[in-house]
């Protein structure tokens, strides 16, 4: 139950205080953000930069209405009134929204920044000052539903 | 403004393709001991007169990409943040050799750098998130607009083929009403966060869960009350979001602009 999760997580609280950041919160905090310096070489991020502006553009997309559509109609599944309701809603809606909508993103990070070693190994091009953009495959939309 | 001699020494044995990753400019010489930088190398702190740059000296033929890397990246700066005041340098910053750390780096900012080292002193920065549950937000809509409602019952009982316009525009108005809840709340919970920050800064969110993701700095004795301020509106909205509180970290967010972070 959603209310126990943030109790558990926080130590009696319900405000939600990760003791470390994992890799989707830490690319979030850094990317694009501190002191841009001239440097010799910039280590190409250009992979998730991509990412993260397509994320943004979704949202005002008709895939995006589809979804916000999909969702509200799902909503009858919970809609049982009486002493339940809270409890069946606390779960299904933070299953629904950390799952469906930021999981995806969150996932695509991570897809993109790899992370296992073979991957890294392959990854050995730099982007040389100035040099344009690589393209970054694009996203995969999954229907996780 | 010299870098320390002992420093040069060791690096310039290093092979060629070696150059400097640059994590951030501190305002004294940290302690760097034990702390592994990004490819698992050792962090340094050059001194240079009263500001120290943190770099490692790394590989560039392997350049640092990986999630160890950006993991290492904010570690470091964040630990360096404990300790004093940081300036944090974008990921993937490479200087050639110390010849540029010294002209480019120190020589041609280090005025602006002791500036906004002295603005960022005694301060922290937190990112506080807050987010829907959807399932209570989305009901709100449905009871709050009876086009919502109609749309809705309209569409549940077509198939997805026949409903299609019908569910675009159910999603658009959602989308919508969602937006203008999210505006009133997001400005209501920063009515109560923003008078106990020196600076904030909006950052980017996304889903329909969004409701706010800010970057706020905090002086450092002020950092108990913005905590307790958020656990209580955690607490009062508990049943329809949730609200995240990242940090302490560094100070990312407010080093972007030359012009300074107090108004």
């Amino acid at each position: 139950m959603t209310v126990q999760t943030s109790q558990r997580r926080s130590g009696g609280g319900y405000l939600d205080r990760p003791a470390s950041s994992g890799l989707a919160d830490v690319i979030d905090i850094i990317l694009d953000k501190g002191m841009v310096i001239d440097v010799y070489v910039r280590v190409s991020l250009v992979g998730i930069e991509i990412l993260t502006i397509d994320a943004r553009i979704v949202i005002a997309s008709v895939d995006t209405y589809l979804r916000f559509a999909e969702a509200t109609n799902r909503l009858d599944l919970y809609e049982r009134g009486g002493k339940d309701l809270f409890d069946a809603l606390g779960e299904t809606s933070e299953r629904t929204s950390s799952g469906k909508v930021s999981g995806a993103i969150k996932g695509v990070k991570e897809a993109i920044t790899g992370g296992d070693e073979e991957e890294e190994e392959e990854e050995e091009e730099q982007e040389e000052r100035r040099r344009p953009a690589k393209k970054a495959p694009a996203p995969q939309r999954t229907g996780n539903r | 403004m010299t870098l320390a001699l002992s420093e040069i020494d060791e690096v310039l044995e290093e092979p060629q393709r070696r150059a400097y990753y640059v994590y951030g400019v501190a305002a004294k010489t940290p302690d760097m001991s034990g702390l592994k930088g990004v490819q698992e190398a050792g962090v340094h702190a050059l001194p240079a007169g009263d500001l120290a740059v943190v770099v490692s000296l790394i590989d560039l033929d392997r350049p640092p990409r990986s999630r160890s890397d950006l993991l290492a990246h904010s570690a470091v700066l964040d630990t360096l943040a404990r300790s004093g005041p940081v300036i944090p340098v974008q990921f993937g910053s490479v200087l050639a050799d110390l010849d540029s750390v010294e002209s480019d780096l120190l020589r041609a900012r280090g005025e602006e750098f002791r500036s906004l080292l002295t603005e960022l002193e005694g301060r922290t920065q937190f990112v506080m998130r807050a987010s829907y549950r959807e399932g209570v937000v989305l009901r709100e809509v449905v009871a709050g607009d009876q086009r919502i409602a109609d749309l809705r019952m309209r569409t549940r009982s077509l198939p997805e083929a026949a409903s299609y316009a019908d569910r675009v525009r159910l999603g658009e108005l959602v989308s919508r009403a969602v937006e203008e809840k999210r505006a009133s709340d997001a400005e209501g919970l920063l009515a109560e966060v923003l008078p106990l920050t020196v600076a904030s800064s909006p950052r980017a969110g996304s889903g329909m869960d969004h409701v706010i993701n800010i970057a706020l700095l905090v002086d450092n004795d002020r950092i108990s009350a913005l905590e307790e301020t958020l656990e209580d509106l955690a607490g009062a909205a508990h049943e329809r979001m949730t609200i995240r509180l990242l940090g302490p970290m560094a100070p990312y967010d407010f080093v972007g602009d030359p012009g300074g972070l107090v108004d």
